[in-house]
């Protein structure tokens, strides 16, 4: 690295700064440059220098108070702490739901259903190769699907995150078994986790489902029917996780999220909305590395500009417009493959970062993800790292214990500072929706990831027992995989054939119809098609291809 | 899930001896192969594009050029199944830039070319532009006639138009389309400059965005100072490959391009195509040989001191044992001892041959004679030339000696 | 010859994050080598196709999410189609129990997370000088 070294001597009139400017030069030897994953530079001691007190009210603050810095309620973890939702999702509905059963008997205090992949795709069970069937989440293709992964959870009292990309079939299904159960949409909370279609594109090409344009009508169309139908659910979860995990810095990931989130609020204005309408529901969900304090700042910058920004742009009046609420999940990219026992310390490190960051919401990996989708082993074990810190550690005794401190507050102006001129550079460029389009994203995102890589190959970046600390493993350290049992599978699919012979036909085509000529504009809402559909027993598949063929199968836009 | 079926037209890779047939019946792993041999420059190239001449010239060949971004791959990918739609076979090439400094290249045309490059009756192919001394134009070249040997109705070049090496592909081209994104008149002045003379079609893409209408008029207004190439009035037309329109026009356009100034540019004046003036005279000597017009000898490549040449035996060339004649062979052979022999600005006259016969031809195979200097002197020239089956088998092995006069050839004189 | 090796990087099955391979696409470039890329989601028949006709010497897997688990299905449709002789390696995360299944299908080696790049880009130039010496021999 031909970076200049960052001035190690702070510039203090101040005795002891002084000596100590002199002993640490002399003491330290060649000393290296270092500069964090967003490519700031960290000097070695952070001082009063490094702060201006009189910027205190405007930047720091009290917790639940403006500029938000230090928590977006009064009370934050000493008094509710997080909510402890584990990402589960594996084989068919009743594997799930007994899986879901245990986890929330373990101390899991929401649901969040992960379907399998090729619901991802939005394809039906039948559609795909059978191999692939249940190996990463639930094979749900239908209401009568959900209603078994979620039997004997009460709809009315738990949280659901729905892991469900555009046009959200698994709410719709949801919605259609809590009225089948008598159960008042109204008092249904939870999130719709995969609405960004942005990070999709950019990340995880689940986009593929729907081209951009259609993509962005359905959400819309989402948010404003749920804020009418659902009150208490939150239409859209803005996803910096996918942004990190696909290789952004976390800053990059930052400023990537806000700015898609500034897209669905200018759409959602456009589409006639009043801001303090759709922002209380907005929630964010973002990825928590192993850069302890970077991770740190990151969560504080994120939530002072988003409460300064809301208000500059759009005039929001209401405080819980102003509130970035977040989920966020200990990031899979640090885990490795090697001595896989050691990610359970990776998780604590990255879980603590989350929890000093002010979270809402956590999901902690399983030590074995970097291995096979997490065994139940490991995610028992997931769930216990964040009892361990939740009620042994005193993590939660003080509000952003961190505050205050030279350096993270440093630091959290320091990436405010760069996601403001990247939020400048999306701007420039006519926003997210169009800087996604052109590729700028991708393109970024894509050299950030390789140059982390380059980091690691090159031994600039130490990962313990992949370039560093490399011992002779035991294969019996490996967990067993875990896998769905292929009879129960088969079972899955001859049930849902027999189920689609014997539902009505007309219904279903009737529906379908319906949801077609929304799609083509007959001034409908097509998220309440959809939602009409599920109702009337369509299936996952039938859903998407109906919206596939009116709205367009999105193109890929790969930028190596 | 839609399943595509892509495999047909695969299986094993036939031996060498059923190379030609196989190629000519479209077997799509041997084009590949023989394709990736022409590109690596192995010998074996040589005389399967000799062999493969004599069965070009059935192929509408147009190049699609513009720069990155312009909008080629998504025109492309709608011009390739709307032809399929029509019934045609198509063959796409797609010339991708390699990075100057290490030579890599990503081949990414293959992204949005995936829907209509899995029909069965479409092959494509990446080259990158990479290290190819001489450039890629003679590569190209053989390319295009391989794939128009293999039956391609229509063979497609796309290229990013950059550069003296493009400009040379594009020349391959019987027709040539330039694809010109919407914009405002810096892109149309970066156009004129190089690319926009050489375009028989010129397509606005993304005809659904702002300035496409500006960039049409500036176009048409731009054409208005131009001469009609070829009698052909050169035509300005508007695409949204997205939605598909106006690419039926496209297509019409290219056929009414084709119907009008023919097919087979390339074959036709293929001096100009590699820009060598010896090339032509030497080819101008074969041609006016009415010894190897008779004989339906084709000439496919001359320089200095050699020449290849090639034969398909016919029912003429049969002895009455039904296999190919040995004075067919030796004629052959003889014509191109001829050429290589003046190819050094002077008259040279055989005053002496040798012939060997090892293995014999028969009706359909395609014979290939390369001749080479083996010494040469003021007096005296010697020469070799090995004649060579389709697979490869040596059927004659020639040396001949040569008389070096003084005396420039007549063509010269006349120049 | 030139050796300079041509290689696909792709995906098939259903899942989507690509961050894997667009990393070992853009190093494998920089290393000089001439790579197809596609998007995630390939259907096993395009795949083949592809190689056929591009005449890869090494086909690259990315699978995250259990993909892999038809990787077997490629290499018999590879061998169908006559492309018994490319090189195909796996990348991503592949549990120990099912290496053993894909080594046993024919693939040449699987990279787990944590592969330094270069070693990639080494294995691919080797396999490709295997490959070319069966399909050219001199």
């Amino acid at each position: 690295m031909n970076k200049p070294l960052p001035d190690p001597i702070p510039a203090s009139t101040d005795e002891a700064g002084i000596r100590w400017s002199a002993e640490y030069a002399a003491q330290i030897g060649a000393d290296k440059a270092v500069e964090n994953r967003s490519g700031i530079p960290i000097k070695p001691l952070y001082t009063p220098l490094d702060v201006d007190p009189s910027r205190f009210d405007a930047d720091v603050g009290f917790p639940g108070q403006a500029p938000y810095t230090r928590g977006i309620y009064a009370t934050m973890h000493r008094g509710r702490t997080w909510t402890q939702r584990q990402l589960i999702g594996l084989g068919t509905p009743p594997a799930y739901n007994a899986r879901l059963r245990d986890i929330l008997g373990q101390g899991a205090t929401a649901v969040s259903l992960i379907p399998c992949n090729s619901v991802f795709r939005g394809y039906d069970m039948d559609e795909v190769d059978a191999e692939l069937l249940g190996t990463c989440g639930v094979v749900c293709n239908s209401a009568g699907h959900m209603a078994t992964c979620l039997s004997g959870v009460d709809l009315a009292a738990t949280s659901c995150a729905m892991n469900d990309p555009s046009p959200f079939t698994l709410l719709a299904f949801m919605l259609a078994t809590a009225k089948r159960r008598g159960v008042d949409w109204r008092s249904i909370s939870g999130t719709s986790n995969q609405s960004d279609y942005l990070s999709h594109f950019v990340a995880n090409h689940m986009f593929f489902r729907l081209a951009l344009p259609g993509a962005r009508r359905i959400l819309t169309d989402h948010i404003a029917w749920c804020n009418e139908n659902v009150p208490r659910w939150n239409p859209l979860s803005v996803v910096g996780q996918h942004m990190q995990q696909a290789g952004a810095t976390p800053a990059e990931a930052l400023a990537f999220t806000l700015a898609s989130a500034l897209q669905y609020a200018d759409d959602c204005v456009a589409a006639g909305m009043s801001p303090d309408a759709f922002l209380p529901r907005f929630t964010f969900f973002f990825d928590i590395s192993i850069s302890f304090f970077e991770e740190i700042a990151k969560f504080r910058a994120g939530r002072r500009l988003w409460a300064r920004i809301v208000r500059e742009r759009y005039g929001a009046q209401d405080p819980r417009s102003w509130r970035f609420k977040f989920h966020a999940q200990t990031s899979g990219v640090d885990l490795t493959r090697q001595q896989p026992l050691n990610n359970i310390a990776r998780v604590t490190a990255q879980a603590i970062a989350g929890i000093f960051g002010g979270l809402q919401s956590m999901h902690t990996d399983a030590y074995d993800e970097a291995l096979s989708c997490p065994t139940q082993f490991g995610a028992r074990i997931a769930v216990a790292t964040q009892n361990i810190l939740r009620e042994e550690a005193h993590l939660t005794d003080v509000i952003d214990p961190l505050g205050g401190s030279y350096y993270v507050e440093s630091l959290t102006d320091a990436i405010e500072e760069k996601v403001v001129a990247i939020l400048a550079e999306v701007e420039a460029a006519g926003g997210m929706y169009r800087a996604v389009e052109s590729g700028l994203v991708q393109r970024r995102v894509g050299e950030s990831a390789l140059r982390f890589q380059q980091r690691i190959d090159d031994g600039e970046q130490t990962v313990v027992g992949v370039n560093a600390y490399q011992v002779e493993e035991e294969a019996s350290a490996r967990p067993a995989l875990a896998r769905p049992d292929a009879a129960e599978m088969r079972a899955h699919l001859a049930d849902f054939a027999a189920w689609k012979a014997q539902r009505s036909a007309a219904a279903v085509e009737n529906s379908l119809a319906s949801l077609a000529r929304s799609a083509q504009g007959d001034g409908g809402n097509m998220f309440g098609a959809v939602v009409a559909a599920a109702e009337a027993g369509c299936t996952h598949g039938e859903i998407c291809g109906t919206l596939r063929r009116e709205l367009g199968f999105g193109h890929p836009l790969i930028v190596v | 899930m839609k399943r595509i079926d892509g495999s047909a037209g695969a299986g094993k890779t036939p031996g060498a001896k059923d190379r030609i047939a196989a190629i000519r019946a479209g077997h799509r792993a041997t084009i590949a192969r023989a394709i990736s041999e022409i590109e690596h420059g192995l010998p074996a190239a040589d005389a399967l594009s000799a062999a493969l001449r004599p069965f070009a010239g059935h192929a509408h060949v147009v190049g699609i050029t513009g720069a990155p971004g312009a909008g080629k791959s998504t025109l492309i990918d709608a011009l390739v199944r709307e032809q399929v739609a029509r019934g045609k076979r198509i063959a796409v090439v797609a010339i991708d830039p390699s990075s100057p400094i290490t030579g890599g290249a990503v081949l990414g045309d293959r992204i949005r070319m995936g829907e209509a490059g899995m029909a069965e009756a479409v092959f494509i192919r990446s080259l990158a532009s990479r290290g190819h001394a001489g450039g890629l134009a003679k590569p190209a070249r053989r390319i295009v006639d391989l794939l128009d040997a293999a039956g391609f109705g229509l063979v497609v070049v796309e290229t990013v138009g950059a550069g003296q090496s493009d400009v040379d592909i594009a020349a391959l081209a019987d027709t040539s389309v330039v694809v010109c994104p919407p914009g405002l008149g810096d892109g149309v002045q970066a156009i004129k400059a190089g690319i926009l003379e050489i375009a028989d079609v010129l397509v606005v893409s993304k005809n659904d965005q702002p300035h496409a209408e500006r960039t049409k008029r500036d176009l048409d207004d731009m054409l208005h100072l131009r001469a009609r190439r070829e009698g052909w009035r050169v035509r300005v037309l508007r695409t949204t490959a997205t939605t598909g329109e106006g690419i039926p026009a496209l297509a019409d356009a290219l056929a009414a391009h084709a119907a009008e100034t023919g097919i087979g540019r390339r074959l036709r004046a293929s001096a100009n195509v590699t820009g060598d003036a010896m090339v032509a005279k030497l080819r101008g000597f074969s041609e006016r040989d009415p010894c190897q017009q008779h004989n339906a000898i084709v000439f496919v490549d001359a320089g200095p001191g050699h020449a290849t040449l090639s034969m398909r035996v016919g029912k003429p060339h049969l002895n009455f044992n039904g296999k190919c004649h040995g004075g067919a062979i030796f004629c052959l052979a003889d014509s191109a001892f001829g050429i290589a022999s003046n190819s050094h600005g002077v008259v040279a006259v055989g005053i002496d041959t040798h012939t060997t016969f090892q293995v014999a031809a028969s009706e359909g195979d395609v014979l290939t004679a390369r001749a080479t200097e083996v010494s040469r002197n003021a007096k005296l020239g010697v020469y070799r030339v090995d004649v060579t089956r389709q697979d490869g088998a040596a059927v004659s092995a020639f040396t001949g000696t040569v008389h070096v006069t003084r005396r420039p050839h007549e063509t010269d004189a006349v120049a | 010859m030139d050796i300079r090796p041509k290689v696909l990087i792709t995906k098939i099955g259903l899942d989507g994050h690509d961050r894997g391979s667009r990393i070992v696409a853009a190093h494998l470039r920089d290393a000089g080598m001439e790579v197809v890329y596609t998007p995630p989601w390939q259907e096993i028949p395009t795949v083949v196709k592809l190689a056929l006709e591009e005449d890869v010497d090494v086909i690259g897997i990315s699978s995250l999410a259990t993909d892999h688990l038809i990787v077997p299905k490629l290499m018999a449709a590879l061998r169908e189609a006559g492309l018994d002789e490319v090189g195909v390696i796996v990348g991503g995360i592949v549990p120990d129990e099912d290496e053993k299944m894909l080594l046993d299908a024919g693939v040449a080696r699987v990279f787990h997370p944590g592969a330094p790049l270069d070693d990639i880009s080494r294995f691919v130039t080797e396999i490709t000088a295997r490959v070319r010496a069966a399909r050219f021999p001199a």
